[in-house]
């Protein structure tokens, strides 16, 4: 894989306040605190996917958020291509976010209604001053074409599309503005099984011809299985394991990955799927 | 398809055309007061302040249609000229609150913070505050007339679309489209300006169609009360005013002039009910 940057991320930890009622304030208790995430660290190197798996409220999607700053972190670093993220802000900060990408886990809310496809896409081309986006339809048709839509798409709008066209869409978007890392956070868990599949495997093409890096963010560990290299476990905020997808799911290590991977339908989730990619492709 | 598409446009087509006959209606009935009252100079048969004590106090005709009042001038020219006047001043305060309003409620919403909190009391203590009364204090200020009249409703009237934007933005502002912008590197103008306020202009523009007949009302009852428009100049209220001492002998000086009021209010509120009705019918508010 061609050498790109690198995201490092070191003892990320973000905690949510909660309402402090008056009788803790008489007794002089501090503010309870939720920690979301706790001393997160792990690294994504160029070209590579890394699977964030865990159960709802373990804290992926904080700890995807706070990556791009959508969310401030309380403690740790973040360093992308040798940059320290958190000292950022204005026009560096914007300028990291395009190089760090989002894709949301519910299409039907992700896009403006009020835009269509082909606006959507060129104004992410157009605000970061892509190459080609002075030429419209080339533009949009590219875009498109990477994440496997006709160029005629260009001109619907949002409520036209399925949902996983809309994904498609927001993909396509997250592309336009020329990122090295895109973060799928539950980006396929809305959508059904079929088109699950055929998401996945637009992720794996486009880290191929584009040499993206990528955290996928999800709950279900079929879907890890399927499209990551690499897997954290995370389990109330902590990572509990991390290790080459084949290996963790093999050989589970953690207590909290054992009791996961049993309670997933499928027994052996990378059987399953590695037979499901061999269906469809 | 392309089929399946285009079946889905024509059937959004005819939900709008027939199904909704308010907003037809309502379009209909402003539409024409409008045009009526833009060519006022050109439909008035007679110069509108033309005393002619000749024909004082006559009754409906086809020389004077709606009459002719107690110094024999023309009703129906006069309430041209008056509707004139009342409805390009409430478009304008109305629309000029909304705008103000619109765009000080979604950044405030957006910003969050102490602006917000200064934002939403400021807006809360003028909503709070009895309007009637506070055109009232302004216009003891700035002296009698539709001026005083239209700056005391534009301070009020910002304030309530403010608060409707605010709510808004704030629930915009957890949708991933809004979210998406920031992790788009999108500016914060650019994200509130043409991500946020298409979003959300929408129910206020519904609420002005309300609010248009309410200013349409305070304009014409200050100028009843004497506070607005000033003789001899002409407006609804005024004109409904100086024909309540003939109010039985001379019923048309305030009941035809009233009922071009009740209409114009009539077919603004159908506008409002078919707007709102066509985003049930689409299924979004």
């Amino acid at each position: 894989m061609t050498a790109g940057p690198t995201l490092e991320v070191e003892g990320l930890s973000k905690s949510f306040a909660l309402r402090r009622g008056w009788t803790d304030a008489v007794a002089r208790r501090k503010r309870p605190a939720h920690a979301a995430v706790d001393d997160v660290s792990f690294q994504l190197a160029p070209g590579e996917i890394l699977g964030l798996a865990g159960g709802s409220g373990s804290g992926k999607t904080t700890l995807a958020r706070m990556i791009i700053r959508l969310v401030e972190p309380d403690a740790g670093r973040i360093t992308f291509d040798g940059v320290d993220v958190r000292s950022l802000s204005g026009r560096a900060l914007r300028e990291t976010r395009r190089r760090m990408q989002m894709v949301f886990q519910d299409p039907y809310s992700s896009l403006n209604p009020r835009m269509s496809v082909g606006a959507a896409i060129l104004e992410a081309g157009r605000v970061h001053h892509q190459s080609g986006s002075e030429h419209p339809e080339q533009f949009v048709a590219r875009f498109l074409d990477f994440v496997r839509l006709p160029a005629a798409t260009a001109r619907r709008r949002p409520e036209e599309l399925s949902g996983g066209q809309r994904q498609r869409v927001a993909i396509a978007r997250a592309l336009a503005v020329g990122p090295d890392v895109v973060i799928a956070d539950e980006a396929v868990s809305a959508l059904d099984v079929s088109i699950q599949t055929q998401l996945l495997n637009l992720f794996l093409d486009l880290r191929d011809e584009l040499g993206l890096s990528i955290i996928f963010v999800a709950h279900q560990l079929s879907v890890i299985a399927e499209v990551a290299d690499r897997v954290a476990i995370m389990h109330l905020g902590r990572v509990v394991e991390v290790g080459p997808t084949a290996e963790v799911f093999r050989a589970p290590r953690d207590e909290y990955t054992r009791s996961l991977l049993a309670a997933h339908p499928h027994p052996a989730p990378l059987r399953a799927s590695s037979k499901l990619r061999e269906e469809t492709s | 398809m392309s089929n399946a598409l285009a079946l889905v446009r024509s059937r959004r087509w005819s939900i709008r055309r027939l199904q909704n006959w308010e907003l037809t209606t309502g379009f209909f009935v402003v539409g024409l007061l409008l045009v009526a009252s833009l060519l006022a100079p050109y439909l008035a048969p007679y110069p509108p302040n033309q005393v002619n004590v000749l024909v004082a106090l006559q009754g409906p005709s086809w020389h004077h249609w709606m009459g002719t009042d107690f110094v024999g001038r023309d009703v129906w020219s006069r309430v041209l000229f008056g509707l004139r006047i009342d409805v390009l001043i409430v478009a304008l305060i109305t629309y000029l609150g909304l705008v103000v309003g619109v765009i000080i409620g979604t950044v405030s919403g957006y910003v969050g913070g102490w602006f917000d909190a200064i934002v939403g009391r400021v807006a809360d203590t003028v909503v709070a505050f009895p309007f009637i009364v506070l055109v009232l204090a302004v216009v003891a200020i700035v002296g009698p007339g539709l001026k005083g009249v239209a700056i005391g409703i534009v301070i009020v009237g910002w304030a309530l679309y403010a608060r409707l934007a605010r709510a808004e933005m704030l629930s915009l502002r957890e949708q991933p489209f809004i979210m998406s912008t920031r992790a788009l590197g999108y500016s914060h103008l650019r994200t509130i300006f043409r991500h946020a306020l298409p979003n959300l202009v929408r129910t206020s523009l519904v609420y002005s169609t309300v609010d248009v007949v309410v200013n349409m009302l305070v304009l014409a009852g200050m100028s009843y009360l004497g506070l607005g428009q000033q003789a001899p100049g002409a407006d609804l209220g005024s004109i409904i005013a100086s024909g309540q001492g003939y109010l039985l002998s001379a019923w048309w000086i305030t009941t035809l002039p009233g009922a071009v009021l009740v209409l114009f209010g009539f077919g603004v509120s159908l506008i409002g009910d078919g707007i709102t009705r066509g985003d049930l019918a689409q299924g979004r508010l």
